[in-house]
């Protein structure tokens, strides 16, 4: 199966507490921060490993093309992905600054049209933006079957339909999906027995999370071929669909608690305090 | 002239390596350390990043890609910011497989490289120290003697570290008593060769996941053609330069960890109505670790940056090591003073990197490279 999976890189997220919002309020910026491959994307990719693999005879089955958008110290963050495994990474320049889901939804259409993979298996959303909207839209745009927030992947026909688990709110809908399809993927995709591809045995038990990047794999990494292109050379709308006048940060909390001895207080506080209803 | 910024490739092996540390050293290390464990499945998954075969030509089974002192030096740290002690067992094979690269003959490397190179951890381990009290790793009083196509070994090993799990040994010896580095030789030793007997498990302060063994050798003797490096032999001064280079970096890393958990704590803990680390008399501790540690890998790094070039590192070594030792005694000593009452207590693990940072200033010799 050929999979096509788009990466973004995100500042650090472990210090998302440094955001800050620029002195004009017109942007968020975050300088000093370290960038980091989006986790939902790296488990988009260790998803994609394990569906394109036979994990016992150490096989590969099918390509991996990981995608990013952005400026060009993004080949870095293709780069990471190609020492998981990937086989080859496309790198569309562009302003970071100037992306929004839109934009990049359009872009991954013109990519998915000349790249024509089975499946684009990406992340539920980036932890930046979280905006959870561009597997949707390119799916749309597409008018390709989708699959969000999946957990858990099963394929017995070589990956002509998945069968996917969805985590939703009232509990897990199971989804028989044909491809070509877009399938976005949640934090339990990696865990050890979520990805069957019919060629790993089923009994094969994964580690926990994304594999890491071996010694040979950053290596062999250096070997692998990152086309470049120009976001205008792709041919897609590049314009916003949204515009952000103004950035601000919510007022600091107070902080305060206050015990309060009964249910009945609470609500009376609630009611008559804090004017809840 | 100089230059600190870490190319693309080193930040990928350390972002690994960090990552590694973080989910698979950090969170057992305090439960292999009540234990004294060091489990198989640490040491595989260790295994499957590859740093041994990383090091070894692709003739051998390897995949070489250019091996650098300095990449290791950043690799080990990472480790020991996980876990020293899981960091040490986990690297032990490379006790052998470095020595053997570096002076091996074109048969040895042939013979024994290979088996660095397979799927699973290969424990393999060397003996260098010995248990006397005006031990000095230049003058050792191993002995190895020549009688026809074979070589005798006899003498005392102390502190070998997985000797008792290692396929083979890997042991310094001096071939005329008293001598200097010149005049050791390693000479590679099968586990079941009569005439070795490993003792029991060295009880220890800290690094309790590593299990360390006495080694003694009475008249064992082995093939002529299990001396490193044939005639020509190996040079012991690259050898301990190497160990006490890499030693340091790990120093830097176990010694990371307890300043950064101490600064989180300081940050976090409040008395007199404001966390503790505005108060100078922690701050300082901190911000003195923090000078420290930095002074600290970068004399770290002069020594792999020397050695990488083929140059004697004696002397950058030596100082590496002396310092680094140093310096993590008081960094883990303010670490366990920081958090104060929580420091003593096991529920934390500045104790335990207490006892594992006391470890560098007493080993020696222990060649990681």
């Amino acid at each position: 199966m050929k999979i096509l999976v788009p990466l973004k890189r995100v500042c650090d997220p472990d210090n998302a507490n440094k955001v800050k919002v620029s002195g004009d309020g017109k942007a968020v910026t975050s300088e000093g921060l370290e960038w980091k491959p989006n986790p939902f994307d790296e488990y988009a990719v260790e998803a994609a490993l394990r569906l394109n693999e036979n994990a016992a005879k150490n096989e590969k089955l099918g390509e991996i093309v990981v995608c990013s958008i952005g400026v060009a110290d993004v080949a870095q963050t293709i780069r990471q992905a190609l020492a998981m495994g990937a086989d080859r990474g496309i790198l569309v320049t562009a302003d970071d600054g100037a992306l929004e889901s839109t934009v990049v939804a359009r872009a991954l259409k013109a990519l998915v049209e000349k790249e024509k993979p089975d499946l684009v298996l990406m992340g539920k959303q980036t932890v930046d933006g979280d905006s959870n909207a561009v597997g949707q839209m390119l799916a749309e745009m597409l008018g390709w079957p989708m699959a969000t927030f999946v957990a858990s992947i099963s394929t017995s026909d070589g990956g002509k339909s998945l069968n996917v688990k969805r985590e939703v709110d009232m509990g897990v809908v199971t989804l028989k999906v044909t491809t070509p399809a877009v399938v976005t993927v949640d934090l339990r995709i990696v865990s050890p027995e979520a990805v069957k591809n019919g060629a790993t045995p089923d009994s094969h038990k994964y580690n926990e999370g994304p594999r890491y990047a071996s010694l040979k794999g950053i290596m062999q990494a250096k070997k692998k071929k990152i086309d470049q292109l120009e976001l205008p050379a792709l041919g897609s709308d590049a314009t916003p669909a949204t515009t952000y006048p103004r950035f601000e940060l919510p007022p600091a909390r107070s902080g305060s608690c206050t015990f309060v001895e009964s249910v009945d207080a609470l609500v009376d506080k609630l009611k008559n305090q804090a004017k809840a209803f | 002239m100089a230059d600190f910024t870490l190319d693309e490739d080193q930040q990928q092996i350390q972002d690994t390596m960090r990552k590694f540390a973080n989910k698979q050293l950090r969170t057992v290390a305090r439960q292999c350390d009540e234990n004294y464990e060091l489990p198989r499945e640490v040491l595989d998954r260790a295994w499957e990043l590859g740093f041994c075969p990383n090091a070894i030509p692709e003739k051998y089974g390897g995949y070489e890609m250019g091996r650098s002192v300095l990449n290791t030096a950043i690799m080990v740290e990472e480790l020991a910011y996980g876990d020293a002690s899981l960091a040490m067992g986990a690297l032990c094979p490379a006790l052998m497989m470095m020595p053997i690269l570096e002076f091996g003959t074109e048969e040895q490397k042939a013979e024994w490289l290979p088996k660095f190179c397979g799927e699973r951890f290969y424990p393999a381990t060397a003996a260098v120290m010995e248990p006397r009290i005006n031990f000095d790793v230049f003058k050792l009083r191993t002995t190895v003697e020549r009688s026809g196509d074979t070589l005798i070994l006899n003498g005392e090993k102390c502190m070998v570290p997985m000797a008792g799990q290692a396929n083979e040994i890997l042991v310094y010896a001096t071939n005329a008593k008293g001598g200097g580095p010149q005049s050791v030789e390693a000479i590679i030793v099968d586990r079941d060769t009569p005439g070795m007997r490993i003792g029991e498990r060295t009880k220890y302060m800290g690094l309790n996941s590593l299990p360390l063994f006495p080694v003694v050798l009475d008249e064992c003797v082995v093939p002529l053609s299990r001396r490193l490096g044939g005639e020509r032999g190996i040079s012991f001064s690259r050898v301990i330069n190497l160990g006490r280079a890499l030693l340091s970096a790990m120093a830097v890393g176990l010694s990371r960890a307890s300043y950064e958990y101490a600064l989180q704590y300081a940050r976090e803990r409040e008395a007199f109505g404001e966390p503790i680390a505005s108060r100078q008399a922690i701050a300082f501790m901190l911000a003195e670790s923090a000078m420290e540690i930095d002074g600290m890998r970068l004399l770290a790094w002069r020594a792999a940056w020397r050695l990488e070039r083929n140059e004697d590192a004696t002397r950058d070594a030596t100082l590496a090591k002396m310092y680094c030792s140093e310096q993590t005694m008081k960094i883990v000593d303010y670490g366990v003073q920081i958090l104060g009452g929580h420091g003593y207590i096991r529920e934390h693990p500045a104790e335990m990197w207490f006892r594992n940072g006391r470890a560098f200033a007493a080993l020696e010799g222990l060649a990681i490279g």
